[in-house]
C-alpha cells in the first residue's frame, strides 16, 4: 500500500484491503505474480503487496494449526489473516457433530489468535439459509460455540435484512459483513450497517449477474469494478462505516484474471485521497 | 518426450478415494449394513480369504487377504456379505464419470474407489482445485450415496498418502512447496513403495517417521534399499514425476512373452519358462513400487489355438513366488489340451500401489520375510552384475532348453 492518510469525518478507523485468497495459478499469467511463480512462493509474494488476505481453503479443509503456523511463518508479524469458517459449520452441518468441528476449528487457528494475527472468522452462511426459526437457533448457537473470536457474519439471502438481526449481532459484539453483489432478487442487499465498533468488514463479489448462481466460479467471480463504482462506496458507504468503528477491513473476491488484486489497488488510492487511514503492507 | 518438463510444471493433482469402497457400495444398497462391522468375503470356500471390510472391522483386526475364518475370530458380530464385482465395477463407472468433465487425464485403481485427476492448468477454466474436488465429492455423494475423500497436492504420492492420513473420511490440502513438511511427521508405512521387508529394515533401526528417514544421504540409504534407494530418498521428500494416465489409455499392463525353440507339451518345461517370465515381470513391478492384482496366462498352441486364463489377488502382489503360484494356477486351467505349445505369454495388470503395510507382524511373518528378502536379494544382484547372473533352479530348464529363444519384456505404459 501506499500511504497512509487521516480524514476527521472518519475518525482514526484503520483501514485494511486485500483480497480473498491469494493462491491463484491464473494471477502468474494475469501478471500479479511474476512469471514462473509456484503456489508455494504465493503468500511471501503477496504479502509485500497487500495487509490482509482470506484463507479461503479452511472452507474446504478444516484448518490445522501445524499448517496454519507455516504459512503464518511466510508472513510479516503484522500481517493479518481472515479465516472462512469451515463448510462442515455453515453448509454441511451435521446435528451431532458440529459442536466438536467448531472445537476443532478453533483450535485451527489457534497460531493466528496467538499471535494476534487473526483480522475475523468469516461465518459465511449459504444462499438458502434463509430467518426461520431452526436456522436461528442454529446461527445463535454457533456464535455462542465461537464466542471469544472476532466473528464477522456474511449473511447470502435477503430475509436476514432486518433491525432485529442487526441489534443481536451488535449484542453479541458480531460484524455484519456488508457485501457488493449483483442486485438480484433475494440476495442480501449492499448496506453500511455497523454493528460491532471494534470491525466492519466489507466483501466485494463482483456484479456478474448473468454468472452469479450456475455454481461456475469463474463465471459468478468474473467483474472488474470501475474507479466510479468503487468510489461510490467509499463516499456512500465505507466513510461513513469508518466513522462508526476503529477498524474495517475490505477484500475483493473477483479473482478471475487478477481483477480482484487490481481493483483491491484502486480502492486502496481511493481510500487515501478521502483521507482515511491504511495499514501498508 | 520425457517427463523432464514434469519438474518445472506446479501440477495440481486430486485424489479420491472412498474409503472401504466394496463395503461403501454394500451399505449404500442396503442400509441395514450400517449397522454392524461387515466383512466381504466369498461363502462357502473353505479357505475364503476377505475380499473387504469395515472401519469397525478393521479396527477390530480384520485385513484384506486374511483367511475369513480368521477374520471372524477377531470380529465374531461382523455380518458377512459374499462380493459383487459387478457392482462395484458399475459404481466405479459413475465415479469416474463425475471427473472427466475437469480433466482428460484421469487415472483410476480397477474397481477399488481410487482416482487420480490432474487438474494441472485448468484453473481459468474451472477455478481453484480443492472448489473442483468437493464439487466432485458433492457430486458423487448426491448422485452415489459414496463420500469419497479427497485430497489436492502436487503429485500423486503426495496426494495419495494426504488421502491416506484423513482416511476413512476427510480431505486434505497440501501446497507446492509444503510436500516434504506434510510428510515429515508421518509414519513410514503411509508412503507407496515401502515393501514390508523396507519396513521391517526401518523398524530394525527404530526409524517409524518419515522425516527420519529424510535425513539419511542417499549413500546411506543404499545400504538399506539397495538399487532402490533413489525412489526411496525422493519418497521420503515427496518428489513424484509420474504421470496421471488418460482415462482413454489403455489399463496398465506388463507382459512378458516367451517362444519355445521347439514346441512342446512338456510340463516342467513349461512352468520353468512361466517361473522365468514371473522374474522378470516381478521385477520390473517392483521397480514401480506397484503390486499386480491380476496375473494372465496366454498360451498359443502348435495347431494355432489360443487359450487364456487368469488369476486374481485380493490384495496385490509383487513378489516372484506369489506371482508364479497365481501364474502356476492360471497356467493349469489353460492347460488342459494335449496338443503342444508354441508361445507362452504372462500379463500383469491391475497395476496397483500397495496398500499401507500396518499390520507388521501378523500373517506368517517368517515366510513372508524370508521370500521379500530373497527376492530383494535376488534383485540387488542382478541390478549390479547383470539380469543373468543369478537364477533359481526351477527357471534353468528353460533357459538350456530355450537358448534360441525369443524373449522380450514390454511395458504397455511406455
Amino acid at each position: 500500500m501506499e500511504g497512509e492518510g487521516r480524514s476527521e469525518s472518519a475518525g482514526s478507523c484503520r483501514l485494511w484491503v486485500g483480497t480473498c485468497g491469494y493462491s491463484y495459478t491464473e494471477w502468474v499469467e494475469a501478471g500479479f505474480y511474476p512469471p514462473g511463480t509456484k503456489s508455494g512462493q504465493m503468500l511471501s509474494l503477496y504479502v509485500q503487496k497487500f495487509p490482509i488476505t482470506e484463507l479461503n481453503y479452511t472452507w474446504y479443509q478444516m484448518p490445522r494449526a501445524e499448517a496454519i503456523e507455516r504459512q503464518r511463518g511466510q508472513a510479516p508479524p503484522q500481517f493479518l489473516f481472515a479465516a472462512k469458517l469451515t463448510r462442515s459449520l455453515t453448509h454441511e452441518i451435521e446435528p451431532d457433530l458440529w459442536r466438536d468441528q467448531a472445537a476443532t476449528f478453533r483450535d485451527g487457528i489457534a497460531p493466528l489468535v496467538q499471535a494476534r494475527q487473526l483480522a475475523a472468522v468469516l461465518v459465511q452462511l449459504p444462499p438458502g439459509f434463509d430467518r426461520s426459526l431452526k436456522n436461528r437457533s442454529y446461527l445463535a448457537a454457533l456464535l455462542d460455540e465461537l464466542e471469544g473470536l472476532p466473528l464477522a457474519v456474511e449473511f447470502r439471502h435477503g430475509s436476514w435484512a432486518t433491525d432485529r438481526v442487526f441489534a443481536e449481532l451488535e449484542r453479541r459484539g458480531a460484524t455484519l459483513v456488508s457485501v457488493d453483489e449483483p442486485n438480484l432478487p433475494g440476495l442480501f442487499p449492499a448496506l453500511d450497517v455497523v454493528t460491532n465498533p471494534d470491525l466492519f468488514y466489507v466483501r466485494f463479489h463482483g456484479r456478474n449477474a448473468a454468472g452469479w448462481g450456475k455454481g461456475k466460479k469463474q463465471l459468478q467471480f468474473n467483474y472488474d469494478y470501475t474507479e466510479d463504482e468503487l468510489r461510490e462506496w467509499v463516499e456512500e458507504k465505507i466513510m461513513k462505516m469508518a466513522g462508526e468503528a476503529r477498524e474495517g477491513v475490505t477484500v475483493f473476491n473477483n479473482h478471475v484474471r487478477a481483477q480482484a488484486p487490481r481493483n483491491a489497488f484502486v480502492l486502496a488510492r481511493l481510500l487515501l485521497e478521502y483521507g482515511l487511514i491504511l495499514v501498508r503492507a | 518426450m520425457g517427463l523432464s518438463w514434469l519438474e518445472h510444471k506446479d501440477r495440481s493433482i486430486i485424489h479420491l478415494n472412498v474409503a472401504d469402497f466394496a463395503v461403501a457400495v454394500e451399505r449404500v444398497l442396503d442400509v441395514r449394513l450400517r449397522a454392524r462391522p461387515l466383512i466381504i468375503a466369498p461363502q462357502g470356500a473353505s479357505r475364503a480369504a476377505v475380499y473387504d471390510m469395515s472401519e469397525e472391522a478393521y479396527q477390530a483386526g480384520v485385513r484384506k487377504g486374511m483367511a475369513l475364518r480368521r477374520a471372524r475370530r477377531f470380529c465374531h458380530e461382523a455380518e458377512v456379505l459374499p462380493p459383487h464385482p459387478d457392482r462395484y465395477e458399475r459404481a466405479m463407472k459413475v465415479f469416474l464419470k463425475h471427473t472427466l468433465p475437469y480433466s482428460p487425464l484421469v487415472e483410476a485403481e480397477e474397481g477399488n474407489g481410487h482416482l487420480f485427476v490432474d487438474l494441472t492448468g485448468t484453473g481459468k477454466l474451472f477455478g481453484p482445485p480443492p472448489d473442483v474436488a468437493w464439487r466432485i465429492r458433492k457430486a458423487v455423494k448426491f448422485d452415489l450415496g459414496l463420500d469419497p475423500i479427497w485430497s489436492v497436492a502436487p503429485n500423486k504420492l503426495v496426494a495419495k498418502v494426504a488421502t491416506r492420513v484423513v482416511k476413512p473420511t476427510g480431505e486434505y490440502i497440501v501446497e507446492a512447496g509444503e510436500e516434504g513438511e506434510f510428510l515429515q511427521p508421518l509414519a513410514v508405512y503411509l508412503l507407496p513403495g515401502l515393501e514390508r521387508e523396507d519396513l521391517l529394515r526401518l523398524r530394525e533401526f527404530h526409524i517409524s517417521q518419515v522425516g527420519q528417514v529424510a535425513r539419511w544421504t542417499l549413500e546411506q540409504l543404499e545400504t538399506v534399499f539397495g538399487n532402490r534407494s533413489r525412489k526411496v530418498y525422493q519418497a521420503v521428500r515427496g518428489i513424484d514425476f509420474s504421470p496421471v494416465l488418460s482415462a482413454r489409455q489403455r489399463p496398465l499392463r506388463l507382459t512378458a512373452d516367451h517362444v519355445f525353440g521347439d514346441d512342446t507339451n512338456d510340463v516342467i518345461l513349461i512352468e520353468a519358462a512361466l517361473y522365468r517370465l514371473v522374474e522378470q515381470v516381478g521385477r520390473r513391478l517392483r521397480e514401480q513400487g506397484r503390486v499386480a492384482r491380476r496375473i494372465g496366462v496366454w498360451l498359443d498352441y502348435s495347431d494355432g489355438v489360443r487359450i487364456t486364463r487368469q488369476k486374481s489377488s485380493r490384495t496385490g502382489t509383487a513378489n516372484d513366488f506369489k506371482l508364479f503360484a497365481l501364474a502356476r494356477t492360471a497356467l493349469e486351467f489353460a492347460l488342459k489340451r494335449r496338443v503342444r505349445l508354441r508361445h507362452l505369454r504372462l500379463a500383469c495388470d491391475r497395476l496397483t500401489y500397495p496398500p499401507a503395510q500396518q499390520e507388521l507382524f501378523s500373517l506368517d511373518e517368517q515366510e513372508i520375510r524370508a521370500s521379500d528378502g530373497l527376492t530383494t536379494a535376488l534383485d540387488q544382484i542382478r541390478s549390479r552384475f547383470g539380469p543373468s547372473t543369478i537364477r533359481m533352479g526351477r527357471g534353468l530348464v528353460a533357459s538350456i532348453s530355450g537358448e534360441t529363444l525369443f524373449e522380450k519384456i514390454k511395458d504397455s505404459q511406455s
